[in-house]
């Protein structure tokens, strides 16, 4: 009762964080992906072409791209449109502009459990492996695993125009042309000039310095390694199996290649089950 | 102003309608569709199944089967667990055991914009030529929190067909055999029972059943009291009523939009040939696959 009113106050002073409360305008772009997608460096290059001068700083990123809980619902009434607003929610029929974060999942996992509240190392012990039960199980998640939170927008939105895939390895390797894709979804008129400018105002460095001056622990170590395969020297074999059975075929198709060929294989089984028409 | 008083006012007593935002609990089981689908049908037949010994009715369907949109926070909040729960919603990753009906859009676009036109959603004289491409866009009132029947399907199919705390209906199966598919209910949510009692349950929710209990308890239920009776909201209970009633290019409008995945659920494409959708996005685990129809 006391919960709900203390809410019931800060509604009427639009001080609460929207959260499904959000007015969603047609306009607003949406920043998705599921948690430890390296999301923090991308937003920084996002919000580097959004904003191109002075260079970002955190308090100007949670301006520029407010996570969905991250500000109070009348910051997001005064927010100039049109929005782009974060998010790590699985599929939203409302978000009609969606820029989709996806990251091989073996490195998620690291990024996932590095952030446990005791750091503890990978050396594949139990612990590890029933948090990766956990981990693909979706089973700590408010947002769904990996798999059913990257499938319920690739399903639904994939072939969408108002769409953009983005991989993290891909904004590693090739991040001039990955964020001149999203500077056209955006429409933002951005010259090779205005790209590089952004690239260089985030170095990975640069973020996490960032991060530690605010005493927020991201891991950009590993995402960092992700781009030469951190998962492949760091994560036991038997965790990089699990992960594989799980969504191996939705891996594949996201250009993840495995390492357990068998778990590629129901790629080629064909959908029979409800092949008998009604 | 009026209105946001009125919002706190609800959410402080907990009267707000729970719809996707409510308080889970690991043992729920949800019962989900897109509109139309046969939702209620099957409310009434589980319900019927899990209560045999009293009757389900439009009077007590709520408090064995509660709705999330027609419900409050509170409501919900006091029904005794394990809970059988009604929703609309698209993927939600806190419902962890999902049983999800699936109806041939081109009969659930004909059926809800009868619904539609009873809750004065769309003018009664609203156009069906007009009314089709809203329908595939998702784009009419009352659809927009639940998103067009392709996305809604397919946030469903993409994350949870195949696993095991998910199980798919198709009405149509349903119609055609509806002991058969509702053993396999019994079967999921663990309740023991005989082809006899389930006939008995099949029986006691005939779509007959349903109008009579509709014409005399409609006033009294809280989906249906204050609305309009000349369109009931018992629909038909029929398959491919679209054959006559929708003109060709609707029909070509809709296979087009979803091709695919009707073809992947079985749905005989009429106007137009189109492959099955292929994995992952529907995705297979050959641990948990078992051929349609053939359990209990």
């Amino acid at each position: 009762m006391i919960r709900r009113l203390a809410y019931g106050i800060k509604h009427i002073l639009e001080l609460d964080e929207p959260r499904h409360h959000l007015a969603i305008y047609p306009d607003d772009t949406f920043v998705v992906s599921f948690p430890g997608s390296g999301n923090t460096w991308t937003l920084f290059l996002i919000a580097n072409l959004l904003q191109p001068e002075p260079r970002v700083t955190l308090p100007d990123l949670k301006r520029l791209i407010p996570a969905i809980d991250g500000q109070p619902r009348k910051f997001f009434r005064a927010m100039p449109r049109p929005r782009v607003i974060r998010h790590h929610e699985s599929f939203h029929p409302q978000y009609k502009n969606v820029i989709y974060i996806v990251r091989d999942p073996r490195d998620v996992l690291i990024s996932a459990y590095h952030s446990l509240p005791e750091r503890t190392d990978l050396d594949g012990g139990d612990r590890l492996m029933s948090f990766v039960a956990e981990f693909v199980a979706g089973a700590r998640s408010p947002v769904g695993s990996w798999g059913e939170n990257v499938a319920s927008w690739l399903a639904t939105r994939g072939n969408a125009p108002r769409f953009l895939l983005l991989r993290f390895e891909d904004m590693w390797s090739e991040t001039v042309g990955e964020l001149d894709k999203v500077a056209r979804f955006l429409g933002i008129q951005a010259t090779s000039g205005h790209l590089a400018e952004a690239v260089n105002r985030s170095p990975a460095d640069h973020v996490r310095r960032l991060e530690q001056k605010t005493a927020r622990k991201i891991d950009l170590d590993s995402s960092r390694s992700s781009a030469e395969g951190g998962w492949r020297t760091k994560l036991p074999k038997a965790a990089v199996s699990e992960i594989e059975s799980a969504w191996g075929p939705l891996m594949s198709r996201l250009g993840y290649e495995l390492c357990d060929t068998a778990a590629a294989k129901y790629h080629t089984v064909a959908v029979t089950e409800l092949d008998r028409d009604l | 102003m009026i209105h946001e008083l009125e919002y706190v006012l609800n959410q402080i007593l907990g009267r707000d309608l729970a719809e996707r935002y409510f308080k889970t609990f690991a043992d729920d089981t949800f019962l989900v569709s897109f509109p139309r689908s046969g939702n209620t049908w099957t409310r009434f037949l589980i319900g019927n199944l899990v209560r045999p010994h009293e009757s389900i009715t439009f009077l007590n369907i709520e408090k064995v089967i509660p709705d999330t949109s027609a419900l409050s926070n509170r409501y919900l909040e006091r029904i005794p667990r394990p809970r059988i729960i009604k929703s609309h919603q698209f993927f939600d990753a806190r419902y962890k055991k999902v049983i999800y009906i699936v109806r041939d859009p081109r009969d659930v676009v004909l059926s809800y914009y009868n619904f539609q036109r009873k809750y004065g959603e769309i003018d009664d004289q609203y156009p069906l030529e007009q009314y089709i491409p809203r329908f595939l866009a998702g784009d009419l009132p009352g659809l927009i929190g639940w998103g067009s029947w392709g996305e809604h399907v397919l946030s469903w199919l993409a994350t949870r067909h195949n696993s095991p705390g998910f199980l798919l209906l198709r009405y149509e199966a349903m119609l055609a055999d509806p002991i058969c598919e509702l053993g396999k209910v019994a079967k999921f949510l663990g309740v023991v029972t005989t082809t006899e009692a389930l006939a008995g349950v099949v029986e006691r929710s005939s779509a007959d059943n349903m109008r009579k209990m509709e014409k005399t308890q409609s006033d009294k239920w809280v989906v249906t009291q204050g609305r309009r009776k000349d369109i009931p909201f018992v629909g038909k209970a029929t398959r491919g009523g679209w054959h006559s009633l929708l003109p060709e290019n609707a029909i070509d409008e809709i296979e087009a939009a979803w091709g695919p995945l009707m073809k992947t659920l079985g749905y005989k494409l009429a106007r137009r040939s189109s492959a099955a959708l292929e994995p992952p996005y529907i995705r297979l685990q050959n641990s948990y696959r078992v051929p349609i129809r053939q359990q209990v």
